[in-house]
């Protein structure tokens, strides 16, 4: 089993981190205190983010010489805050794409994806008539439609009821493990760690 | 047509009873800014006298440079408003701003003086009031879209975080928010043109038409001036805010500001 994610000596604005190894192609569960450092460890893994000393590798490269635009194309970040415009669910796709020079994905896309995480909307339906955790579901879909090689999920059962989320994550966790796509998620959910985690690691 | 008639300074002073009038109605409307209506009307009258003996003095005197000290002046004045209006700036924004509104203004100007009415760029009588209000206009303008864009950044935050966190650029994220920055810079402008000679004639025009400067002549002047001003706006705040953007993340792609 290689690594995607390694730390050494790594240390941020106060914070000091013990080194840490995260595993390739396993759904990876990262629990600790509040403050203790999970999303500011999410957002050095995608470049967001520069150590103040130490060192983070993604595949064994140094994150600090790395193209961070290349990174962040790979590493997929959602992060706890989500944005959409407060149009379709098509616009928003064609938007997001089109931020990252690709054209529209098919119809048929979008509805995998959507479908993938429990959403039966109309591709036209407006984004600003969603619950939080709807919108929520459609900001994920899109950024694991574009088939990222690392999804980090920074508390996404925040805006998800929790009636649902066991299955969106079940169908997530999947595609996931079937696509060869490594997945780090930061959440304080025990019980959804408990059931999915294949690897847990803990901050202090 | 005649020439102006010389105010003497009594004349002058039944200018000021007026405010009288503006004093009631702030107090029977309990607005509360007599301190900056009386600080407003005594600096605007204490700097005027100070720049008018500055400018009769350079224009018996003429040299070139007291013109360029002038120009310089202005300049440096309009640099050191706009930043304080933009505190949020890094350094090398406010590099870009101050070398914009310089090099901009001085070629706009030196186009005007020279080519378009032909005279020597050192003539004070031209060089100077022509220069203010293209210096000040760019000031105005540059302000404008430098706070239009601060803010645009500021309430878009999630949205800037979130394309970042997808991998765009942040050249393809920020670029958006400076060209409607330019955009709101030049309306201004652009819509006093629509509406200018209608009603009221603009300053220019009305500072040379009491002068005793033909009609025909001072509109020339005012629309020469008007495209000058466009222009110069337009050139400042494109050259700020496109220099500036680039200082506002790092090789890291990270938005620093």
């Amino acid at each position: 089993m290689s690594n995607i994610f390694t730390t050494s000596n790594l240390s941020i604005n106060g914070i000091h981190y013990r080194d840490l190894q995260f595993i390739e192609d396993k759904i990876t569960f990262l629990t600790g205190p509040s403050g203790a450092g999970k999303s500011t460890l999410l957002k050095l893994f995608n470049g967001m983010l520069s150590p103040s000393s130490g060192e983070v590798y993604y595949l064994n490269s140094n994150i600090a010489k790395l193209d961070t635009i290349s990174l962040r194309r790979e590493v997929s970040l959602v992060s706890q805050e989500l944005f959409l415009f407060d149009l379709s669910i098509e616009y928003n796709f064609r938007e997001f794409y089109s931020y990252r020079g690709l054209p529209c994905p098919t119809p048929e896309t979008m509805e995998k994806f959507l479908k993938l995480c429990c959403l039966d909307f109309p591709l036209n339906y407006n984004c600003s008539k969603m619950s939080g955790g709807e919108k929520q579901r459609v900001y994920i879909s899109i950024f694991l439609s574009l088939m990222p090689k690392v999804l980090l999920l920074d508390e996404p059962t925040s805006a998800l009821d929790s009636q649902n989320s066991h299955n969106i994550f079940e169908n997530i966790f999947c595609f996931c493990k079937e696509n060869k796509i490594s997945v780090i998620v930061v959440s304080h959910d025990k019980v959804l760690a408990d059931r999915f985690s294949e690897e847990h690691l803990k901050i202090k | 047509m005649s020439s102006i008639i010389q105010l003497n300074i009594l004349q002058f002073s039944l200018i000021y009873l007026l405010l009288i009038i503006v004093l009631a109605i702030m107090k029977r409307a309990k607005i509360n800014q007599t301190k900056l209506l009386l600080l407003g009307t005594v600096r605007m009258t204490v700097q005027l006298v100070l720049a008018g003996f500055v400018l009769t003095y350079i224009f018996a005197n003429p040299h070139p440079v007291f013109t360029i000290a002038y120009i310089a002046a202005m300049v440096i004045f309009s640099i050191i408003r706009i930043l304080n209006s933009n505190k949020w700036l890094n350094k090398s924004f406010k590099i870009a701003v101050s070398l914009s509104l310089t090099l901009s203004g001085v070629f706009i100007l030196a186009y005007f003086t020279l080519i378009v009415v032909g005279v020597s760029v050192f003539n004070p009588q031209y060089t100077i009031p022509i220069g203010g209000m293209i210096i000040g206009n760019s000031m105005t303008g540059i302000t404008l879209a430098l706070k239009t864009f601060n803010e645009s950044l500021a309430s878009n935050k999630s949205r800037i975080e979130s394309l970042l966190n997808l991998g765009a650029t942040p050249k393809r994220i920020l670029l958006p928010y400076v060209n409607s920055a330019l955009e709101t810079a030049l309306l201004p402008t652009m819509n006093s043109m629509l509406g200018m000679g209608i009603i009221a004639l603009p300053g220019l025009m009305t500072g040379q038409i009491l002068s005793g400067t033909s009609p025909s002549t001072a509109i020339l002047y005012q629309i020469a001036i008007m495209i000058a001003i466009t222009t110069s706006v337009c050139i400042s705040v494109f050259c700020s805010l496109h220099f500036g953007y680039k200082t506002l993340y790092n090789k890291q792609n990270q938005i620093i500001s």
